[in-house]
């Protein structure tokens, strides 16, 4: 067997770059203002992303190309930052901290990080959960009875495009915690488009696939799970992704205004105290933890619509 | 297994305003065991009156009967195939075929579905592709699965709307000889309606063909297609009765369609009294 790794000209470069910021970090003093005690998250962060590259390219070894680009640019957007800010302090120290004295945030505030994280994803799981149960069966509904949809579709209309935070402040009052009010919250922001996902999803599947249901003498509420769920399916898929997005905007949101613990709190206190190096590793954790929600959600996807692939 | 009864069928659409009849009056007698084809030209009617028999429109007036039992509605008691829309695309060649079994017989033999479903697969020689999704396979190959599911269910009798008509040449002869095969098999034939605008596939299959044309759609005449079963498709062809048939089957078709021409060609507002 021939080499898996095919090492391409992108790649190459995002290699070189890579060990390039390695030897800066280790080799290289920050500046004075950017000094911090230790450096070895971001070194962890370095190899990490030389190991992600090489795993990458073992995973997907026909998307070579692909890998390459992609950790290239990721490569320089880093080297240019430690030079630029953790080695020459081009700008404000203050509000751009150099990537060093970023990541070594996340070793020194893991913990908190941590229960943030939990309380965060807690909220967002059971606003979420909520969202799917009902508006999937709801949009299947509606989808099937033209006279209900008929009714429901101008009301739709008129209340889901008002942002979920704008009734956050009346929530607060009307709920009794936090956590109750952020979840109700993002199921309103969840809701919506999964709803739409169901209906649209029922209106996409072919009559004649009903009708062939039909013949085989399904009664109406087995049409609705064995037929019109599966078959609007794909549809729903789309309404639940955007509905994830929109889950996660809610509650970093909500986080901001009220909460006490919480990724999106984790960011608005700090940005309180004025530590703007904790304020970006806040929103570095957000982007890894919708990176990885999104993986998953892909991976669920890809399997339950299986035989969607030719 | 069972008589058809069409009684004074009649289907008007509303299209725009203005109302389309899709079928007139039409009555037919469908005798116990029969293999009855419907053969015209688009728009006549075919497929409504498999709608009506299947249940699945209620017709505008008139009535259907099955074994002098009236039709209300959907129902495991006819088997349907389609042109190519009876599968689920969702559920793999076998999960079709278990769904099918499951939903006919309720509850009781919940053992024996799987075992059924293997039992239909291997009858038209697909256990191979047991787990395949429908968009995996071929046309041809996916009528195979409706049919076994069409039998798997043994209705009193099969409705087939133009069940090879997506299918090339070949594979369509495969499915007229595995079709004839199967429903010749046991002692007591399903009655069945087919519908066909293919020509020699209605006289290869049939015992009568009723010849219907357009605008109102009806019934124009009913033939007996006289060949003893077994039927062999490369002696048939040389028969001179065969020809005979053929020809008189062709002229009446383009007859229709001929004077259909001519009449549009004559007065282009259309809606003109049928011939």
């Amino acid at each position: 067997m021939s080499l898996p790794l095919r090492l391409t000209p992108t790649g190459t470069a995002a290699v070189v770059l890579l060990v390039a910021t390695l030897a800066l970090a280790t080799l290289v003093p920050d500046a004075p203002q950017q000094a911090i005690s230790s450096n070895i998250v971001f070194v962890g962060v370095i190899v990490f992303l030389l190991a992600a590259f090489v795993a990458g390219l073992f995973v997907y070894p026909e998307k070579a190309v692909t890998v390459g680009d992609l950790f290239l640019v990721v490569s320089t957007g880093l080297l240019i930052w430690e030079i630029a800010f953790g080695k020459l302090v081009l700008l404000d120290p203050l509000l751009f901290p150099g990537p060093a004295k970023v990541f070594a945030v996340f070793g020194a505030d893991y913990s908190l990080m941590l229960t943030g994280l939990v309380n965060s994803l807690a909220l967002l799981g059971a606003g979420y959960a909520l969202a799917l149960a009902t508006a999937i069966p709801i949009g299947l509904y509606l989808g099937w009875k033209k006279r209900l949809f008929d009714v429901a579709y101008p009301i739709a209309k008129a209340v889901s495009p008002i942002p979920p935070t704008a009734y956050l402040p009346y929530t607060i009052v009307l709920l009794p915690t936090f956590a109750t009010s952020s979840i109700f919250l993002i199921f309103i922001g969840a809701f919506w488009p999964i709803l739409v996902g169901s209906v649209y999803g029922v209106f996409s599947i072919d009559r004649r696939l009903i009708n062939s249901a039909k013949t085989l003498g399904l009664s109406e509420r087995d049409i609705l799970r064995k037929v019109l769920f599966p078959g609007a399916l794909p549809s729903i898929f789309s309404g639940a992704f955007i509905a994830l997005i929109m889950s996660f905007i809610t509650l970093t949101v909500a986080e901001m205004i009220a909460a006490t613990s919480g990724l999106g709190w984790y960011i608005q206190y700090n940005h309180d105290f004025a530590n703007y190096d904790k304020v970006i590793a806040g929103i570095i954790l957000i982007a890894v933890v919708v990176i990885v929600l999104m993986f998953f959600f892909d991976r669920i996807q890809k399997y339950c619509l299986r035989w969607q692939s030719t | 297994m069972a008589t058809i009864e069409l009684q004074d069928i009649s289907m008007v659409f509303g299209l725009n305003g203005s109302n389309h009849e899709a079928l007139n009056k039409v009555c037919l007698h469908i005798r116990e065991g029969e293999f009855i084809s419907l053969i015209g030209p688009s728009g006549c009617g075919k497929s409504t009156i498999i709608d009506v028999v299947s249940g699945l429109r209620a017709p505008t007036t008139g009535r259907v009967l099955i074994d002098d039992q009236p039709v209300t509605g959907p129902g495991t008691d006819r088997g349907t195939v389609f042109q190519d829309y009876s599968l689920f695309p969702w559920m793999t060649a076998f999960e079709n075929l278990r769904f099918a079994i499951e939903h006919a017989n309720g509850k009781r033999d919940p053992d024996l579905f799987d075992a059924e479903a293997e039992r239909f697969l291997k009858l038209v020689g697909l256990e191979k592709f047991r787990n395949a999704y429908p968009n995996t396979l071929s046309g041809g190959m996916r009528q195979r699965i409706s049919i076994a599911r069409m039998f798997s269910l043994d209705p009193k009798v099969f409705l087939m709307d133009e069940p090879f008509g997506a299918l090339d040449s070949l594979n369509r002869i495969y499915m007229q000889d595995l079709l004839l095969r199967l429903w010749t098999r046991g002692e007591k034939r399903k009655t069945v309606l087919f519908v066909t605008h293919d020509v020699d596939e209605a006289l290869l299959l049939s015992d009568r063909i009723a010849i219907m044309s357009p605008s109102p759609g009806r019934i124009k005449e009913v033939i007996e297609i006289p060949f003893e079963r077994p039927r062999c498709r490369k002696t048939l062809g040389a028969q001179p009765e065969y020809l005979a048939l053929k020809s008189h089957l062709l002229s009446v078709l383009y007859c229709e369609m001929l004077d259909d021409l001519d009449r549009q060609l004559e007065e282009p507002v259309a809606g003109g009294t049928p011939a």
